[in-house]
Formats: C-alpha cells, structure tokens, sequence
C-alpha cells in the first residue's frame, strides 16, 4: 500500500529539452489515476520515473513514506505494464507470468494459485505455454497485464495497457481492471489515449500537454471546470466547440455574450462570475451536448447549415455552419437533418465556458455549474 | 524466362566458387603423381591423408588449431558480450568511443604482430597455446563486441525494464532476459570468432613454434624448397574447410531466427 508524490520533478534530455517539467502531484494510497494527454506529452517517461527507470533530472519522487528518487526499480515494488508490452519472448506465457514472482521468492504454490486466478481473470488459459511470438495483439497485451497482476505490487502502473484490444475485449478488461482494483486497491496510474477510459475509470484524471500538468481533479469536476481551452477540447470527443465571443450589453443593457451564434444572456450568478473577462477578447466554449433540436426557455437559437451527419445509432454527430464556422452538436437519434438544409438548433447559455482569447485561460464558472462529485 | 536466367546467373558464379574448391578436394583424393593431371578421378586413395598424418604431424596441428580456436572463443565472448551491452546501452562515449572499438582493426596486422612477439618474449609466452588463445581473443575482441553491439541494440530496453520492476538486479536482467533473448547473436558471434581465428596465419606463425603450429602454418610449411607437396596441402585444405562448412550452416540458422519477435507490438 503506498501513495505516491512527485515533487517538481523534470525529465531533461540535453540543455534545454524536456520531457516532463516541473510535476507536481500527489497520488493518494488506493487511488486510481488516469493520465491523459496528446502523444508525447510525457505520460510515459512520468510513469517511467516513478518505476525507476529513467532517470528523474530534478525533484523528488516519494512512494509510501520512503523517497525513491534514486531507489533501483526492484526496491520500489511497482509493476509496470509497458506500453510495447515488453514480453520476454524466450518464456512461455506461464513464464512470463512466474518471474517476477520467482525474483522476489514467492512459493511454488502461492505462484501457480496467483498465475490460475489471474489467467482466468484475463482468459490466458489456453495460452499459458505459448511463447509471445505465438499470440495476436490482444493476447499479448493481456498476458502483459497478467504479468502485472500476478505481482499484488503496490502500485500498478499501467501504458495504455487497453490500446491494443478491440472494442469489446476492451470494455470488458475496463471492468476487470475497475473490479481489480477494487478487489485489491492498489493504487494505480493508468496511462491512456481515450477520454472514455480516462473519464469512467479514474478517481481522478491528471492531464498533461508538453511535459507539464495541465489540470488534476475528478473526472467530472475537469469535465465541467476544464481550465483552459486545451483541457476543453482534449477531455471530450467530439470536442467542445470554441467561437470569438465578447461581453457587451443586450437591448434592454442587460449582460450578454456576443457571438456568432447570438446573444447568450448571462445569469446573475454568471454576470458577478465573469466581471474579470469584460472587456477582454473572449472564447465562448461549448460542448456538443449542450446544443440542442429543440427549443427550451433561455435557450439561444440560431440557423445551421447542415454540412455532415454522423448516425451513431444511440446519437447523432451533425456537423453545421453557422458564419462560415464550423460547430459540432450532439443530438438525439432521431434527428436526423438532411445535409445542406438549414435547421433550428438552440445552445444552452447556462452550460457556457468563457475562455481568454490571448491566454486561453478559463474564467472560473459560478459554482452553481453542474458538478457532481463521484465519492463525497 | 527470367528465372532461368537468374539461375543460369547464380550457377555460373556458385561454379566460379565452387570449382577451385572442388578441385582441390579432387586433388586430396588423388595419388600424388596424378595431382597435376586433367583427368577428373583417375584413381581414388585415402593415402595423401594418411601420409599427412603419419609423415607431417597434422593431427597435432589440428588439434592446436582446435584448442587455440575455441580457447580464444571462451576467453573473449564473455568480454566482448559485457563491452557490447554496455556500448549498446549505456551511451558513455558517444560516437567516437563506439567508433574506437574498431580502431584496431584499422592497423596492418604486422603493424600489431611485432610489438607482440617483442612482448610475448620477454614474458615468456612465445610458443605456447595459451599465448596464441590470448592474442587471437584479444584481437577478435573489437570485432565482436561490434557485431554483439548491434545485436544487444535491438534487444528493446524495455525488456530490462521489465526484468527490473519484476525484481531483478541491473546484471539479474542482463543475464537472465538479454543474454537469452540474444542467444542467436552470440552463437553467430562466437561461431565468427571462431572462425577468425581458425583461418589467422601471421601471428601463429610468429608467436609460435614447431609445437604450438595450427592448420595454417603446417599447411603453408608443406611448401618446401623443393616444391609444393599439392597432395598433401590439398588433402590438408580439404581438412581446415571441414569445420568452416559446418560453421557457417550454424551461423546461417541462427541470424534468420528474429532476435526479439514477439516481445512487443
Ligand atoms: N531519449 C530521448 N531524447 C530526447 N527526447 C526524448 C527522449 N525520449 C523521449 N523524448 C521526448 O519526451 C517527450 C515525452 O515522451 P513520452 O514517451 O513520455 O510521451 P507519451 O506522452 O508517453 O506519448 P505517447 O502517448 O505517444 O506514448 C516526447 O516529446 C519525446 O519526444
Ligand atoms: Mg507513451
């Protein structure tokens, strides 16, 4: 059992290239954590740090209540799931699975009890005496979990362990590793691509961009506070829609955003919320959910033309242009627009993000907004 | 069409290396005054081999090529197996300092021979096996490690990092996961070096003596002032390719073998 904390911990390569600057984060005993960020943003080389296995340029890595900075990867008791899997090609799967076991002493019986639960778990079974080169993609990336797992180590750390399953496979492991570590609460970093895995799986979600930590927090409390434009448009897929907005006076001089969608009125909550942003060029954020076929009171109309409908079956993706713009709404299943028509379409004011054009610093929202929270 | 001129291609050239080969196994097999002969096998006698054996000591120069191959073998793989890995993973000396393992390949050999031969005298090693096992090892040396370089950089490093989350030491994860997995090259290399050495003629012939004398030097003293003795020179090349051939069916195997397939993506 063991919390992990980083202390402004930086990954230089050369003078002045970095990989990870400046980190800072504490990761509670039991935690499940996502990573998540745009290739090469350093997730691994962080994961990498931690694990011990490269070499961390500045500040400190604390695992429990030891200082591991410069501990040797074995003293650490953390298992890795690499990201390329990194099988040991001349051992069979059972092999693959018994070393790390052997390594560290455990029982011939505790470690054919350990290996038969988890290859049940991941469906190993019929492969245990197979080399790697003697498995699909898939089969591999789970006897690379598997080889984890049989550990118990006290932190997982996990590589995009799930990006090379198919959709199926892939949100049934998403349930096991869930159901794992509920069963076993390790506390683990879970590295990913996906904003769904980020989004179901974590406590909380850490994202990076250009090796620094851009926003941590839970899940939905990133989702409804994202803190500026990159975190806005990386978290959702499809991603939030970002239009020139300015705070001006309506017709009857009550507060409004000025966009090319309309005039969104503020709430009086929203009005106090957003005193800093006037006068100052503006982003107005929003989500694809939050633009609607149907009319409701308060809601802002404007006319789209229809440029591209994605039928998803439980959705609809449709693609429209309003000023020469392209915006992207959610809609229901049975909306279906014919493409090059112009229809209705109505956005929430209430759901906005206002942003800082120069900084793409967000404005913190009024705290009415819709945050709820997994756990308390 | 093609094919049949490609092969043509390839028979021709096979021929071009084959048949001298040929030729002298031929020769081996042939009594000595017939040796020059045209006739392809006029005769069949086992007596150039015999005679090599009985009148010329060959067995004991086989055997010194045998021990002196092998011994150098044995003695430089480990080194060159813990240099390789450490240039392959470790990046020290950049550029250069890898460049530099092959400096001295870069020397005539006699540019190396003499001071060794002034240095093996004063220490007394002169005429001995274990001093030609030293000299071979050490001059094979930078071409394995080079060749074991190349072979341990495509071992991915991950794999060590595995090893090493899964409780190994940096030298558990050496010589329980990379040495295995790059099995296949370091047979290769070894059956290389072996071969090196097997074939090397100017240092033997220097460092060693009468007693010490390997295949290449009984083979170039059978060319005496009154002669070349081609029966017995060739009886005795036919002899020092026997073990190449089945080398190199080993090398062969192991470098089509992929060193590190399936252990990732
Ligand atoms: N040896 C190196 N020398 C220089 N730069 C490096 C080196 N290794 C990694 N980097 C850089 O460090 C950055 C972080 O890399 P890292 O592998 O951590 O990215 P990542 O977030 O895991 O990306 P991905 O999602 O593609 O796996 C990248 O920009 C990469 O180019
Ligand atoms: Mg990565």
């Amino acid at each position: 059992m063991a919390s992990i904390r980083l202390q402004t911990v930086s990954k230089a390569y050369g003078s002045d290239l970095y990989g990870v600057k400046d980190v800072d984060l504490t990761i509670e005993d039991g935690e499940f954590i996502c990573f998540l960020g745009p290739s090469g943003c350093g997730k691994s080389t962080t994961l990498r740090m931690i694990a011990g296995l490269e070499d961390v340029t500045d500040g400190a890595i604390w695992i429990g209540d030891k200082d591991m900075t410069r501990a040797a990867p074995r003293d650490r008791n953390v298992a890795v799931v690499f990201q390329s899997y990194a099988l040991y090609p001349h051992m069979s799967v059972r092999q693959n699975m018994e070393f790390g076991l052997k390594m560290r002493g455990v029982s011939l019986a505790q470690r054919n009890d350990r290996i038969d639960t988890v290859s049940e778990i991941l469906g190993l079974g019929p492969y245990l005496d197979r080399k790697p080169a003697a498995l699909s993609g898939g089969q591999r990336q789970r006897v690379a979990l598997g080889r984890a797992m049989v550990r118990e180590p006290d932190v997982f750390l996990m590589d995009e362990p799930l990006s090379n399953l198919d959709a199926k496979l892939r949100a049934e492991m998403r349930l096991e590793l869930i159901k794992l570590h509920r069963r076993l609460g390790r506390t683990t970093i879970f590295v990913t691509h996906d904003q769904v895995e980020a989004m179901t799986m974590g406590d909380r979600i850490c994202i990076m961009r250009d090796g620094h930590l851009v926003q941590v927090g839970k899940p939905l409390e990133v989702y409804a506070n994202p803190v500026d434009t990159f975190v806005a448009q990386f978290l959702a897929s499809p991603a939030m829609n970002l239009l020139d907005a300015r705070l001006e006076k309506g017709l009857q001089d009550e507060e409004v955003v000025a966009t090319a969608l309309g005039h969104f009125p503020l709430s009086a909550d929203q009005v106090s919320a957003y005193d800093a942003a006037r006068g100052r060029k503006l982003l107005l954020g929003l989500r694809p959910e939050d633009i609607h076929e149907a009319d409701a009171p308060g809601r802002v109309a404007f006319k789209a033309e229809i440029v591209a409908v994605e039928a998803l079956g439980t959705e609809n993706i449709v693609v429209f242009n309003v000023a020469g713009q392209e915006f992207t709404a959610r809609l229901g299943r049975h909306f279906i627009p014919a493409i090059g028509s112009t229809v209705p379409l109505y956005g929430d004011p209430r759901q906005m993000h206002l942003f800082d054009a120069e900084t793409t610093r967000a404005y913190p929202r009024p705290s009415s907004g819709p945050v709820s929270n997994k756990e308390d | 069409m093609r094919r049949i001129v490609s092969h043509i291609g390839l028979i021709f050239f096979s021929a071009v290396v084959l048949l001298p080969i040929l030729w002298v196994l031929r020769t081996s097999l042939v009594p000595e005054h017939l040796s020059y002969s045209s006739q392809i096998l006029p005769e069949l006698t086992l007596d150039n081999y015999v005679a090599l054996f009985t009148t010329k000591h060959f067995g004991n120069n086989y055997l010194n090529s045998i021990l002196v191959a092998v011994g150098s073998v044995i003695v430089a793989m480990p080194l060159a197996c813990t240099t390789g890995y450490a240039f392959a993973r470790f990046r020290t000396s950049g550029r250069a300092g890898r460049f530099s393992v092959l400096a001295t390949q870069m020397l005539p050999p006699v540019a190396l021979a003499l001071p060794t031969f002034m240095f093996y005298r004063t220490v007394g090693l002169t005429n001995s096996l274990p001093g030609l096992m030293l000299v071979y090892a050490a001059l094979n040396l930078p071409f394995l490690t080079w060749i074991l370089m190349g072979f341990f950089e495509s071992v991915p490093s991950d794999l060590e990092g595995a090893a090493m989350t899964d409780g190994a030491t940096a030298w558990g994860a050496f010589w329980r996961i990379v040495l295995p997995v790059a099995a296949p090259g370091i047979a290769a290399a070894a059956v290389l070096g072996f071969i090196l050495s097997w074939n090397e003629f100017l240092f033997a012939l220097i460092l060693g003596g009468p007693r010490t004398a390997t295949v290449p030097v009984a083979l170039a003293s059978l060319q005496t002032s009154n002669g070349v003795e081609i029966a017995k020179v060739s009886a005795g090349v036919s002899l020092a390719i026997l073990p190449l051939m089945i080398a190199s069916r080993f090398i062969q195997r192991y470098l089509v073998q992929g060193l590190s397939f399936g252990s990732v993506k």
